[in-house]
């Protein structure tokens, strides 16, 4: 908080106040490293060290620069004289700073005393320095950059809570703030809680009573190794993954967000790697590089894709895809939609994986974190030789056909048979026109016939105008096209022959694609650092590196037999090193998050120092080092945070609301409404409708008439307009993330329900309480027909009998018993409604079908109205808006 | 409980599930968790605070009621619309005499850039106003024009952080979340807190513009759609229109309640809980505030909806004056992308960007006055920068932009207090920095807090132990100055 503050009042500088806290906490001796260079980075090395030039030619940047003699024979520091030293009169006389704050009295007296101690540096200085500002060793003693050590677990006293090393770290933490964990939560609610968080949808009515009735004391345990163990847990945490990576199934960027018909599969090796728990180490490295792994370039990508391992290493790169692409469409400027491909992707790769907001020093120098333009071209350097700006590759010419040998063999046989069977439709055209013709020019003057076959011979552009005169004196004679028009029966021959074509193309094996990220074999493009970050504006050319703030050593990229460049290899190795002083502490608090509901850096895509601070630093580190330890593995790291007390302890602790509302030392669980997918699933499960199905193209969406954009096939009518949606059947109640989206048409029910708008990517969701998600609630057709099949599912499974449906439902949907309170209301509710739906079918009596034309089947009768199956869906639709059901305890 | 529905209900539970597990322990289980925990759940916290939306007296009698933000994101160029510089013109194309402050001081050209559109003095004040905006013309003397905003932070999000939340820091309540905290609404069957988005996409930080922040969720913007249906779901179905649907809230509202009170205090659920009252009256209130079909031709024509190059502002500028006479609190009418942000294409962008919005907003202005609601409504023109006055993207006339700067950038503001016909504050020969009162980010938000009847330091939120407020303890004034 108080670091927050003051760096706002000095804007930019968080280092400054460190300084000054130390140097006015009684340390004795002024350090150069320490206490001068905040100040003078704050009001001097903007101009005096940063720039190509330093003004005057006083560079700051570093204490032996400062032994300068300046025209007029005067030091810019004279060690032990302040008086005697330009720097200090400078700012006295205000003659300095130029531009911006004044440099305060305190400030001031700190440069002072430094001078007069004898100007000393703490260590030694580098003996070349490169134009720009200077990372600093205290720039790189900022907490994230350090290098993660693994702390040890506290021993605490009382500590019978403690289940295990999480539970040490934040007692000892929520103990100073006198504070203690809540009790544990109870089973059901546990059972609830932890059943959405590891599958995304609710525990079934027998799941419950399993669980309910199982008195081992491992019986927590044995639910959690059966969710980890279900395919369901993939659904739901490649989900959180595709958030950071910013998963869309369209391009975005232009208007026309076309499709990204490909993109399926990456999806779909997300979640088998999540649930073969892939370690992360691989997973980072195959979705980075997958094709330097596959020892694939563009060229041979096709053939690579024909091995199933390579293949799934090339749809991993569908990572370095996800970003917006407009270059396949029509867009104003084309150059610049490429290199905001490339950036949006940097975008990606850094939000998720180094927890750092990179997108700033596209332009210029980081303002707020050691990151410099040149060490953005540097990270766009390892990318470049994939994207190529200048010689760019369009989202179809980066799709890889997954055909064999003999499957494109038997397609170019059907190809070639199509085409023969074409040509002799095209040829039945002519033949059935030259006919009419004929028939037709006997109809002409005789003098005129001659000319006119003359003039039908020539292609309309090489006619005179003579002869297009003629034509158009008898233009029904010409017979050249619209065979339908002259004749409906010959034209149908025609068309049938056509058919045939369309159905022999429809046998040909189906191709797929691979959407991958793949260099051309040796050509690696210069990165240039572009002024401004406009690409029109390139200047030096920059080789591939590491931040380097992060960095810890030479960036060398991998040799590769296959002729790629080995950049991006090199680098996500460098990631997975397990010496990255971030990915790993960013992938932890990312798991920390998605669990409580609160990361241990509440701003998980931004470590840096416009970041949150970590409260639980020895936490975080313990638990990154943990993961590196056990091989990267996700599973037992989400077994150990759900077997915590900390995640186990009940969502009421009054003492941890009032005294820490955010819930930063996690003293009590964190209340949390269901996500937009784990939403929709849990009411098409509760329903009974819920189709599990796995894997596979996306299920389509579009807009209905009333503007909800809906699961289901768009029909338009001739004109374009829409006439309605056509469902899919089963395929309609597939799980949300086998959900089409559509950048700019998202699901409604998951818009309303804060899904992210992935531009490009999100690093935490928005959980938001507003209207338009009642509205939903209320109105909105998927609520009221999932509604509909609860209330019949009830019906079916326990006709006739009002008070079973409605513990049934609550055993359903809120994992409870009611209580006869709530039977009660229940049964009132049914039977006044009941009654008012019957009321209103009384007045409002559905019109009865057109009776059918002669000779036509009738049309469908709709089911008589069913007043008691309608108030039964109303009452459902009441228990699904309810909080109940929309927020785990 | 009675023993005898106890039976009945378990016999059903046996029924409704084939296991056979009929003890009675079971259905005991499934009654109550509290059965489980180590210990007893505590009691309820007395008086645990309940959040609402009525409306609320403020520290001293208010001039303004409503504001309406007209918010400009990408930082429209106060050299080109609002502050003529003289010396521009004479030093066009030369090399700028004075220091920049450059975003980047290494890359930015440091010619002069004179602007290419002519100012004139414009109503009875006199006020100088580029011949980009002849509507704004038209109501000189109803507005008060700022030209010395600073807010000293350069990025886009940063400022806007600043300007629309008070400070740069992420993750705080955004303006209209204090002021419907502070004084709820007028309207209680409409959202308090309205933004009314672009048809061709949201504002780049998106929710960043509308957040709550850590204020309790009840206080969050509501985005309405750009286009019709504005708000979806408005609908019930046929057969639960009127009195079902309502007894369906209520029973909801019984049971929402009777779960509340397990978790008082937890301010989500409350917020839920009230989010369904709303609902339930926006059903018929938001249809009716948000259709401007009715609107008088007249009125049409005056906001430029006839025109379809105004359309899309003027049909946002109408709902938005609709909504402050109907007691919304704050509406914020936002623009796609950061589309005043003019690195290049100044030339040309610039007058397309002013001529989509010029006719409307200052007809709003017209209107509210002509409805005698301009003295209670605060309207609001600005962005959360300006740019600079030199070139940016020298390649040529077409080409030509302006870098960013927040040393010196204008803004405007009618109604609610604010003076009328007046100028405050300059910036030096060139429009770069602002040299007279100045006015900072917080300052502003000190002044428009004063105007709502708040003392700015005193309208505060207990957060982890500290009373945090909009301005937050970085020295803001109210700007008396500006003040009628």
């Amino acid at each position: 908080m108080m670091v927050t503050r003051n760096l706002i009042a000095v804007v930019a500088t968080p280092v400054f106040f460190l300084a000054i806290a130390a140097s006015e906490s009684g340390t004795a001796d002024v350090l150069f490293e320490r206490d001068v260079r905040p100040v003078l980075k704050a009001h001097c090395t903007h101009c005096h060290g940063e720039e190509e030039k330093p003004k005057g030619d006083v560079d700051l940047r570093l204490r032996r620069f400062m032994d300068k003699e300046l025209d007029g024979g005067a030091h810019v520091v004279v060690p032990g004289k302040p008086d005697a030293s330009e720097l200090i009169k400078q700012i006295r006389d205000g003659e300095m700073p130029k531009k911006g704050k004044k440099v305060s009295a305190a400030e001031l007296a700190i440069l002072e005393r430094w001078i007069t101690q004898g100007a000393k540096t703490a260590k030694s200085e580098p003996a070349t320095l490169a134009p720009g500002p200077i990372i600093t060793d205290e720039d790189r003693d900022y907490w994230a950059f350090k290098s993660i050590t693994k702390p040890t677990v506290p021993t605490l006293e009382n500590a019978a809570h403690i289940r295990n090393p999480i539970d040490a770290f934040v007692l000892a933490k929520m103990r100073g703030k006198q504070l203690d964990f809540a009790p544990d939560a109870g089973k059901r609610t546990l059972l609830r809680r932890v059943t959405v968080d590891l599958s995304g949808l609710l525990p079934t009515v027998e799941e419950l009573y399993a669980f309910l009735t199982d008195n081992s004391p491992d019986a927590y345990e044995k639910v959690v190794d059966r969710l980890l163990a279900s395919s369901a847990y993939g659904e739901r945490w490649g989900r959180h993954w595709l958030d950071a990576a910013g998963y869309a199934d369209s391009n975005g960027f232009a208007e026309a967000d076309s499709p990204r018909a490909d993109a399926w599969r990456y999806r779909d090796y997300v979640i088998r790697s999540f649930n073969s728990d892939k370690p992360w180490s691989d997973f980072i490295v195959e979705q980075l590089a997958g094709d330097e792994l596959a020892g694939a370039t563009h060229a041979d990508a096709s053939t690579a894709v024909q091995d199933a391992k390579r293949r799934d290493l090339l749809i991993a790169t569908g990572f370095l895809r996800m970003a917006p692409d407009g270059t396949g469409d029509e867009v104003p400027d084309a150059k610049l939609a490429r290199n905001q491909v490339i950036a949006e992707e940097l975008k990606v790769v850094s939000s998720s994986l180094l927890g750092l907001t990179v997108g700033c020093a596209q332009c210029h120098d980081h303002r707020y974190d050691p990151i410099t333009q040149a060490d953005y071209y540097r990270l766009r350097a390892v990318f470049e030789p994939a994207y190529d700006w200048q010689q760019w590759r369009t989202p179809a010419q980066r799709r890889y056909s997954m055909y064999t040998a003999d499957e494109r063999a038997k397609a170019a046989e059907i190809e070639k048979q199509a085409v023969v069977i074409e040509a002799e439709a095209t040829a039945m055209n002519k033949k059935f026109l030259d006919e009419i013709f004929e028939k037709q020019i006997v109809k002409l003057p005789e003098a005129e016939r001659e000319p006119y076959r003359a003039a039908r011979a020539k292609v309309e552009k090489d006619r005179t105008p003579e002869q297009k005169a003629l034509i158009k004196k008898y233009p029904s004679a010409l017979a050249s096209y619209a065979l339908d028009l002259y004749d409906k029966a010959l034209d149908n021959k025609v068309k049938d022959k056509r058919g045939e074509a369309t159905k022999l193309r429809a046998t040909k094996p189906i191709e797929g694609h691979v959407m991958a990220l793949t260099e051309v074999k040796g050509r690696a493009p210069e990165t240039k650092l572009f002024s401004r970050g406009d690409h029109d504006q390139p200047k030096q050319t920059l080789a591939p590196g590491e931040l380097n703030i992060v960095a810890r050593g030479d960036f060398t990229p991998e040799k590769l037999a296959s002729g790629s460049s080995g950049r991006r290899l090199a680098y996500a190795r460098l990631l997975t090193s397990g010496q990255h002083p971030l990915v790993a502490r960013v992938l932890v608090n990312r798991f920390w998050l998605n669990h409580f509901g609160r990361g241990l850096i509440n701003t998980p895509g931004d470590f840096g120092v416009l970041g949150e601070r970590p409260i639980q630093p020895e936490l975080l580190d313990w638990l990154a080092s943990e993961f590196m330890a056990n091989g990267w593995k996700l599973k037992p790291l989400n077994r150990l945070m759900v077997l915590s007390t900390a995640y186990r302890q009940s969502s009421r602790n009054d003492a941890s609301l009032k005294a820490d509302p955010d819930d930063m030392y996690y003293a009590r669980y964190k209340l949390q409404r269901l996500e937009a997918e784990a939403l929709r699933d849990a009411m098409l499960a509760a329903a009974g409708v819920l189709n599990r199905t796995e894997f596979g193209a996306p299920i389509p969406v579009a807009r209905d008439l009333s503007g909800r954009i809906v699961v289901g096939k768009g029909e338009v009518d001739a004109n374009g307009d829409l006439v309605k949606v056509a469902s899919l059947g089963a395929e309609t109640a597939r799980r949300s993330i086998y959900v089409q989206v559509r950048r700019k048409t998202p699901l409604t029910v998951l818009d309303t329900f804060d899904e992210p708008n992935m531009l490009p990517n999100c690093d935490a969701r928005n959980c938001t309480t507003i209207a338009p998600q009642s509205l939903l609630m209320m109105n909105d057709t998927f609520v009221l027909d999932t509604s509909h099949a609860l209330a019949a599912r009830l019906r079916k499974e326990l006709p006739g009998d009002a008070r079973a449906q409605i513990t049934k439902a609550w055993l359903i949907l809120f994992g409870q018993m009611p209580r006869d309170a709530d039977i009660q209301s229940g049964l009132v509710y049914l039977a006044e409604q009941t009654e008012a739906v019957r009321a209103h079918f009384e007045t409002n009596k559905p019109t009865p079908p057109p009776a059918p034309k002669a000779g036509t089947a009738p049309a469908p009768v709709p089911p008589p109205p069913d007043p008691q199956l309608d108030a039964l869906a109303s009452l459902c639709q009441v228990y699904f808006s309810s909080n109940r059901f929309l927020y785990i305890e | 409980m009675k023993p005898s529905t106890f039976c009945c209900t378990r016999r059903h539970f046996l029924q409704a599930n084939s296991f056979g597990l009929g003890s009675l322990a079971l259905a005991h289980l499934l009654r109550a968790d509290n059965a489980l925990a180590d210990a007893p759940v505590k009691p309820a916290v007395d008086g645990s605070q309940r959040f609402d939306l009525l409306p609320k007296k403020p520290h001293f009698e208010p001039k303004a009621k409503a504001m309406i933000s007209l918010f400009m994101m990408g930082g429209p160029s106060q050299m080109d619309l609002f502050d003529p510089k003289p010396m521009l013109t004479k030093y066009d194309g030369q090399k700028f005499p004075g220091e920049v402050k450059y975003d980047n001081l290494a890359e930015s050209s440091a010619l002069v850039l004179g602007s290419p559109w002519k100012f004139e003095p414009r109503g009875k004040c006199g006020m100088e106003l580029s011949e980009l905006l002849p509507h704004l013309a038209e109501v000189a003397d109803d507005i008060t024009l700022i030209r010395s905003m600073q807010s000293g932070v350069n990025n886009h999000q940063q400022a806007l952080f600043a300007i629309n939340g008070g400070r740069i820091t992420a993750g705080r309540p955004a303006l209209g979340s204090w002021l419907t905290y502070g004084l709820g609404a007028e309207a209680q069957n409409l959202p308090a807190y309205v933004v009314l988005s672009h048809p061709n996409g949201l504002p780049t930080f998106q929710s960043d513009h509308w957040t709550n922040g850590w204020l309790p969720s009840i206080y969050q913007g509501t985005l309405i759609r750009p286009t019709e249906p504005r708000i979806l779901n408005l609908d019930p179905p046929a057969t639960l229109a009127g009195r079902p649907q309502q007894r369906q809230l209520d029973l909801l509202k019984s049971l929402n309640e009777s779960h509340l009170a397990d978790h008082p205090g937890e301010l989500d659920l409350q917020a839920r809980i009230a989010s369904y009252e709303l609902a339930a009256k926006m059903q018929t209130s938001a249809k009716e505030a948000l259709d401007i079909s009715n609107e008088p031709e007249s009125i049409k024509k005056l906001y430029g909806y006839d025109d379809p190059k105004t359309k899309d502002y003027a049909s946002r500028c109408i709902i938005a004056r609709r909504l402050v006479e109907r007691g919304v609190r704050f509406i914020q009418v936002v623009n796609n992308g950061q589309s005043w942000d003019h690195h290049g294409l100044l030339i040309s962008a610039l007058p397309a960007n002013c001529l989509a919005a010029d006719k409307p907003c200052a007809a709003l202005i017209k209107d509210l006055k002509q409805r005698g609601l301009l003295d209670s409504t605060v309207v609001h023109w600005g962005g959360e920068m300006g740019r600079l006055p030199v070139r940016q993207n020298d390649k040529g006339r077409e080409k030509w932009g302006r870098d960013h700067n927040t040393h010196g950038f204008s803004q405007w503001v009618a109604g609610g207090g604010f003076k009328r016909g007046y100028v405050h504050g300059a910036t030096d020969d060139f429009g770069h920095k602002a040299i007279a009162d100045i006015v900072h980010h917080y300052d502003w938000h000190a002044t428009l807090m004063h105007c709502f009847g708040f003392d700015h330091a005193k309208l505060t939120y207990l957060r982890n132990g500290t009373a945090a407020s909009l301005t937050d303890n970085q020295g803001a004034r109210v700007v008396k100055e500006l003040l009628a």
